[in-house]
């Protein structure tokens, strides 16, 4: 950060800026870039969600707007924003406008806790692995006011089932996060992904050696992000679409991209503490190998590093699709059962196996 | 034992489920794109009527056959037609078989639609037709 934040100076004096504008419009910057990424994010996820269940699916997919239906989400969200905004006869008109920003306000924060690269990570905190689980809890509490506001009983049911699904969903995924930080002893997302570094370029990386927990971990993000087969809150077969029944325009497109960062962010979290974060798939930077200025290559760098990143993440998040195409959804009773007695005693006996190894591992030294 | 065996199963089934999803990524499409190319149809698919006037008797067997009661023809030495409409129509073919000379045949046209009742009410001249009689529109 401290590399772009003299860049970012050097910059601003070249156009004889004073430095004070520099300081008070730095940590603006980030959430300008961090909401212009959702957009986008967004806008291609659900264009490659639509095209990839069309090919598990045998279909085409979108094809009619633009190139190869490239516009088809641009089209949607234009007609999401010029719709109407129907406000329900007898709900309670300040939650239920406040809910769909609860929903989208923490998925957006969650954006800033991710070490993009070596030097680029918006909220350096040492503690931001405790901080991502706090707040990824959030955004049920969103999904359960608009359920109570809509006046709805479809509504109200979705909003409860999500609210029972998180809170048993999280226990697991806190269980697992606890054994991946006792593995890389360190809260901080950067110091874990530094700690898969290893010689054998993919080796060091958590999956391998805290299988159990990634296997734990992925179901439980599934849940947690509310998708198929874990999508009971808006199970559109039963509930109508649960807790977004009653909306419609832009509080709608509102829970939409909130869902959708959620998916992203959740697949990049997964990417950065168990497949190892920014670190190359080749042992060795390609950037490293091709410029050998190192100006050049201190630029560079970064760059390779966010890709390889967004590679991994574009890899879970197509198996996370692939999971959508797959599997049906869960009856309700079998999905507590699924979670309280199967993935939380998994994620304890991980947690105390990891544990015990890394007491040998590390000479008895904790 | 037996237990883990069962469990070992179903998680192998799981992952069999997805590699049998995977595989369909790789097959050909089943659905077409509609109005650039158009699915090949079968030689019996019955569209839009054809009514040759030369062979017509006007034995008016095709009137009695339609279940619909879309078809009306008159047959007379100055002019003969044939007026069939569409809205009725439930294209079974019944005309096409009793017809004892096989004056009227089935074309492959199918896009009919139009924003207009009338338009679908179709009339074959004798007069006005060839000797392939084209079909025109009933104004």
């Amino acid at each position: 950060m401290n590399y772009l934040y003299f860049w970012y100076l050097d910059f601003l004096s070249k156009h004889n800026i004073p430095e004070i504008v520099g300081d008070i419009t730095f940590p603006i910057l980030p959430f300008c870039i961090i909401a212009v990424a959702i957009i986008l994010c967004v806008l291609f996820l659900v264009l490659l969600e639509r095209k990839i269940l069309a090919l598990f699916t045998q279909r085409k997919g979108p094809n009619r707007v633009g190139l190869w239906g490239l516009l088809q989400t641009c089209a949607d969200a234009i007609k999401l924003l010029t719709k109407q905004n129907v406000d329900v006869k007898g709900c309670d008109k300040f939650l239920f406008n406040v809910a769909p920003v609860l929903v989208f306000v923490p998925a957006m924060l969650l954006w800033g806790l991710i070490p993009y690269s070596a030097e680029f990570e918006f909220m350096g905190f040492s503690i931001s692995i405790l901080l991502f689980v706090a707040i990824s809890a959030l955004p049920v509490i969103g999904i359960i006011l608009a359920g109570y506001a809509s006046n709805n009983k479809f509504s109200l049911i979705g909003a409860i089932r999500s609210g029972a699904q998180v809170i048993s969903y999280e226990l697991p995924m806190t269980f697992v996060i606890l054994s991946v930080v006792l593995q890389a002893s360190s809260m901080n997302l950067k110091d874990i992904v530094l700690a898969q570094i290893s010689v054998p370029s993919i080796g060091g990386w958590f999956i391998f050696t805290n299988f159990i927990g990634f296997i734990v971990m992925l179901i439980c993000a599934i849940a947690e992000i509310n998708r198929c087969p874990f999508d009971l809150p808006e199970a559109e077969s039963e509930l109508v679409a649960g807790y977004n029944t009653e909306y419609s325009g832009m509080r709608f497109a509102l829970f939409f991209l909130g869902e959708y960062t959620m998916l992203f962010v959740m697949c990049l979290f997964l990417a950065t503490i168990f497949l190892g974060g920014y670190l190359p798939l080749t042992g060795k930077y390609i950037s490293e190998m091709l410029f050998t200025n190192s100006e050049f290559l201190q630029v560079f760098i970064y760059f390779e590093q966010a890709i390889w990143l967004f590679l991994k993440t574009m890899v879970l998040v197509i198996l996370l699709m692939l999971i959508r195409a797959t599997y049906p959804r869960l009856n309700i009773s079998s999905l507590m059962n699924f979670s309280w007695k199967v993935l939380l005693p998994l994620s304890i006996f991980n947690f105390m196996i990891i544990a015990i190894i890394k007491y040998f591992v590390d000479g008895g030294a904790l | 034992m037996i237990k883990i065996k069962s469990i070992l199963k179903k998680i192998f089934a799981l992952i069999l489920g997805l590699l049998t999803v995977f595989k369909h990524a790789f097959k050909a499409r089943v659905t077409g794109e509609y109005p650039e190319d158009k699915v090949s149809l079968p030689k019996t698919f019955r569209g839009k009527h054809n009514w040759n006037a030369s062979k017509c008797i006007g034995c008016k067997i095709c009137v009695k056959s339609c279940p619909a009661g879309a078809i009306s023809i008159e047959k007379s030495e100055a002019n003969s037609s044939f007026r069939i409409d569409m809205n009725k129509c439930i294209f079974c073919g019944n005309c096409m078989y009793y017809c004892p000379k096989s004056a009227i045949s089935m074309t492959d046209e199918y896009e009919l639609a139009t924003d207009k009742k009338e338009n679908l009410i179709f009339e074959i001249n004798s007069l006005n037709s060839s000797a392939d009689s084209n079909i025109i529109k009933d104004e």
